[in-house]
């Protein structure tokens, strides 16, 4: 890899890739707000508080509780289209870790179908009441179901990188090389989900604030803004602390990289990447930093961090390629890629794609227009 | 030649086993989902229109049961198909991705529509007017059944490719000689198990009288009436098969026979049971017969699976792929070269076995023999060999396509073959701790001229179209053959 990623490469690799990686992100996007939710809601349990609103009752307990089961929908659609890509471009590197894996891989179904009906279930006004130790209980079974699945995607992937290795883990049955490359590598997507899920639910924050007398009208005007206000500070700390533990965690798993990938994450492949991984990630700090000055919300620096973190979010994708095709066998790929660019349907996929997101704009803009629910 | 795969060994349970069971839970909600679309579209219409009072709150009770079962255990199942496929056969969905990949990614921008437009409906229809909450539903009923269109293409194309094996076209590959049949047969299925599941629903939404229940429950029922068609679209389906699959699932397998019937005698009962009670006597149907009748549907649709599944002997793509992951146009290589000499993965309790004789034995007969067979648990090789000497064994096995039709050609060596026989008689023998550790030669040549005899080709009587150049410039097989392992 003698230039920047993905340029440069056979043009039907360098396409497949590009369309990997967007999807990927998506799908991490959408991912983070449950796993990040989650832990958020372990912590609020957990710590209610001592004021007089605990904090499962504040905004953004609130708002976590009823988004999740449609943001794990949306990360479970999401995750399908590079678990499509992943397979025309790593096709043997995959089947085979997947099947290395064996019965241990296919618990992530039950498990993430145990994960969505506790997430209905903590939705609903009854979990609201039961005591403490049931409440909490619940939260940290949500939350390990996702950090369960999470740790199974990336044990999945560094299988997939090392072949060298899959005889002897056929025959043993251990999956896992090196647990401390398994769990720096791991620490770094949970700490990087905390950026992600704090953008999105501040965007949320903020169409929800002229909304709150829906949530509990005991609750006065004051006494909500002084709860908006400390949900803004929280999730720009939590922002702010995710960035920081995942660049520490990222460099425990690059300790644990071979030399040849650092040649290529440092060389003319991944240098740039890493330099936009960095500015971005400072873009975002400094993005909460300014926001902290300011008494709500505000438009243009909630927008500047959200570009700045989809910035570091394909910056950080791009390095992961980086590291899995420094591993992989280039010319497998590019063969593949370059068969599979030959059987026809891109076409097809542009114009419904281009129909469904028209469909898809048509149905937000039905519900944006609604009547406003009358509050009870 | 294909990437080989490690081998899971689960128990006397073959990983085709597992395979169904999640394909047909997940056939069934999926299917339930899209007929559920449609039937909401139909309730959202009667309530408009004012020709059913009720019907609104059987949509939205009914919504919550739609989402609960199919965005969750809809979508997840079929994720998990996708990681079961892959543990029962990754060479097979490599192929099918392989070829319709952008098939796939444009039936996922359908499931995006699908859980947008569903989500809308579900969070806000009470705050929205009639005619955007039918939009809605209307979107999502499209989006979903946009998802079936998509897949039955993809699925049809693995029993019946047609043309597709000579020009290599999507289009030819996709619009299948089975996609049309099915399409439509599958069509009813949603709209039947819909109804079927509506009835279910309408007994226990709260304060509703008998009469308006009986009402909604009639109505229901007007999603069977095209179960009317079933008879001609399951003719024209069979009809679409080719005829060694035709002739599986009519008398020449029994136990595929057996499922088949289940499915249709499933299906009779339902049908029957709709058009003269349902629909021209009108009759109630109560929360417990209507869970009969769904169980009688996951019953027809267990063994239209399985039969969908089984038909497809000895390939899982017709003409291009074994059932065991070998390919057709590889096989005479493979009597040459042998089988296990390119497989990296170790027998795994290779210290258990006694020989290096035996422990080849165990790899051909993972590699050519364990998608569909077990050692000793279900469709067990040492009990279907149990009445066998030693030569019965090696004439069967060398001449496997014509010992049973749905089992693919031999593809090793004499030698292998002789290996596979010893470690079946090994493990036939109770696993002994000592064994013969060389094989007889005298036994090489007979094996050979069994093998020469049966050939390499399938056993199936409808030809192999003639294979181009230009189709193996694309297949994936080829482009990956160059490539180091
Ligand atoms: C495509 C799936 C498939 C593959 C691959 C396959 N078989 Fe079979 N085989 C079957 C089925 C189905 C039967 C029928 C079982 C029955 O009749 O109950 C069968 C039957 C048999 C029988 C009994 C035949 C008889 O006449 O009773 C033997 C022996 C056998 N297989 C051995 C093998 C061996 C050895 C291999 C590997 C070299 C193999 N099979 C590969 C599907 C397969
Ligand atoms: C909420 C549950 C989920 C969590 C927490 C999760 C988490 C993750 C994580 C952490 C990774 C990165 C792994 C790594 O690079 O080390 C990943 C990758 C991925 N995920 Fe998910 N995931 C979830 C659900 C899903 C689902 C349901 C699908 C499929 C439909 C999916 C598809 C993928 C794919 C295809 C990749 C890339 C794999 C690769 O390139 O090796 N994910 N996921």
């Amino acid at each position: 890899m003698n230039h920047m990623f993905p340029f440069r490469f056979d043009s039907h690799l360098s396409f497949y890739l590009v369309i990997y990686v967007l999807t990927w992100v998506v799908h991490f996007f959408l991912m983070a707000y449950v796993l990040a939710g989650s832990l958020w809601l372990v912590w609020t349990t957990l710590f209610p508080g001592t004021g007089t609103v605990p904090r499962t009752k504040q905004p953004l307990a609130r708002l976590l509780r009823d988004w999740m089961p449609f943001a794990l929908s949306g990360a479970i659609t999401a995750g399908v289209a590079p678990l499509l890509f992943v397979q025309i471009l790593y096709r043997q590197q995959f089947y085979t870790s997947n099947l290395l894996l064996g019965w241990r891989w296919m618990v992530v179904i039950p498990v993430l179908v145990a994960a969505f009906y506790l997430l209905y279930v903590v939705k609903s006004e009854t979990a609201s009441r039961w005591p403490l130790i049931a409440r909490l209980g619940l939260s940290i079974g949500i939350a390990a179901c996702f950090l369960f699945v999470a740790f199974c995607w990336t044990a999945n992937h560094l299988l997939s990188l090392s072949s060298a290795v899959w005889p002897e883990a056929y025959r043993s049955g251990e999956a896992v090389r090196s647990t401390f490359a398994l769990s720096m590598r791991l620490l770094t997507w949970v700490a990087g989900t905390f950026p992600t899920m704090s953008i999105l639910a501040s965007w949320q924050l903020r169409g929800m604030r002229s909304r709150t007398a829906a949530w509990d009208a005991s609750i006065s005007e004051a006494e909500w803004a002084v709860l908006f206000n400390t949900e803004h500070r929280r999730l720009g700390y939590a922002s702010i602390a995710g960035i920081a533990a995942a660049f520490a965690c990222a460099c425990g798993y690059w300790t644990t990289l071979e030399t040849s990938v650092h040649t290529q994450l440092i060389g003319h492949a991944g240098w740039p990447w890493l330099i936009i991984a960095i500015a971005s990630s400072l873009f975002q700090i400094v993005g909460w930093v300014m926001q902290f000055r300011r008494p709500c919300l505000c438009n243009r620096w909630l927008t500047t961090i959200t570009v700045a973190l989809l910035t570091a979010l394909v910056a950080v994708a791009s390095l992961r390629e980086i590291v899995r095709l420094s591993l992989a066998n280039l010319d497998q790929a590019t063969t593949s890629t370059r068969a599979a660019s030959q059987v026809g349907g891109f076409r097809l996929f542009l114009v419904f794609t281009v129909l469904n997101i028209g469909l898809i704009a048509w149905c937000i803009h039905m519900v944006r227009s609604r009547k406003p629910r009358i509050p009870q | 030649m294909n990437a080989i795969y490690p081998v899971n060994d689960y128990g006397p349970l073959m990983p085709g086993l597992v395979m169904a069971a999640v394909a047909i839970v997940h056939v069934f909600l999926a299917q339930f989902a899209v007929g559920g679309g449609i039937l909401l579209c139909y309730f959202q219409w009667l309530a408009m229109t004012g020709r059913s009072v009720d019907a609104r709150s059987f949509v939205h009770g009914y919504f919550k049961v739609l989402v609960l079962i199919s965005f969750v255990l809809g979508a997840l199942t079929g994720v998990g198909i996708w990681f079961t496929s892959i543990q029962v056969s990754a060479p097979t969905i490599g192929e099918m991705v392989f070829h319709f990949h952008w098939i796939w990614a444009t039936e996922w921008t359908f499931f995006c529509l699908e859980v947008v437009a569903g989500y809308c409906f579900y969070r806000y229809h009470d705050q929205l007017s009639a005619r955007t909450c039918l939009t809605l539903l209307v979107l999502y009923a499209f989006a979903a059944w946009m998802s079936l269109f998509w897949i039955n293409g993809i699925l049809s194309w693995q029993l019946t490719p047609g043309h597709w094996l000579t020009t290599h076209s999507i289009v030819d590959g996709f619009l299948n000689p089975g996609f049309w049949p099915s399409l439509f047969f599958r069509t009813i299925v949603c709209m039947t198990l819909a109804a079927l599941i509506g009835c279910v629903v309408v007994n226990v939404i709260p304060d509703l009288s008998r009469e308006q229940r009986q009402e909604l429950i009639n109505k229901a029922a007007h999603l069977m009436i095209p179960m009317l068609a079933m008879p001609v679209l399951g003719a024209w389906y069979l009809y679409s098969m080719p005829s060694d699959s035709r002739s599986w699932v009519l008398g020449g397998s029994p136990a595929m026979m057996l499922f088949f019937m289940i499915s249709v005698g499933a299906s009779l009962a339902i049908g029957g049971y709709a058009l003269i009670g349902l629909w021209l006597q009108k009759l109630y149907i109560n929360g417990a017969t209507a869970s009969l009748l769904l169980l009688l549907a996951f019953g027809a649709t267990a063994g239209g699976e399985f039969v969908r599944e089984g038909s497809r002997k000895p390939y899982t793509v017709r003409h291009v792929l074994y059932s065991n992951g070998i390919r057709p146009e590889e096989v005479a290589g493979l009597r040459f070269r042998g089988c296990v000499s390119d497989d990296p993965f170790p027998v795994i309790h290779e210290k258990q076995l006694p020989n290096e004789v035996v422990t080849i034995g165990a790899k051909v007969f993972r590699r050519q023999c364990a998608v569909c067979h077990t050692m000793e648990g279900s469709n067990a090789v040492v009990h279907l060999t149990g009445a066998w000497d030693a030569d019965q064994m090696r004439m069967n096995i060398a001449k496997l396509q014509q010992t049973k039709p749905f089992m693919p050609p031999f593809a090793g060596t004499a030698g292998e073959l002789e290996s596979l026989v010893q470690y079946i008689q090994w493990v036939h023998a109770k696993r002994p701790g000592s064994w013969p550790g060389t094989i007889d030669e005298s036994n090489l040549p007979k094996i050979q001229r069994w093998l020469d005899e049966a050939g390499t080709a399938p056993a199936g009587n409808s030809p192999h179209p003639q294979t181009t150049e230009a189709e193996i410039s694309i297949a994936p097989s080829v482009a990956l053959g160059s490539l180091k392992r």
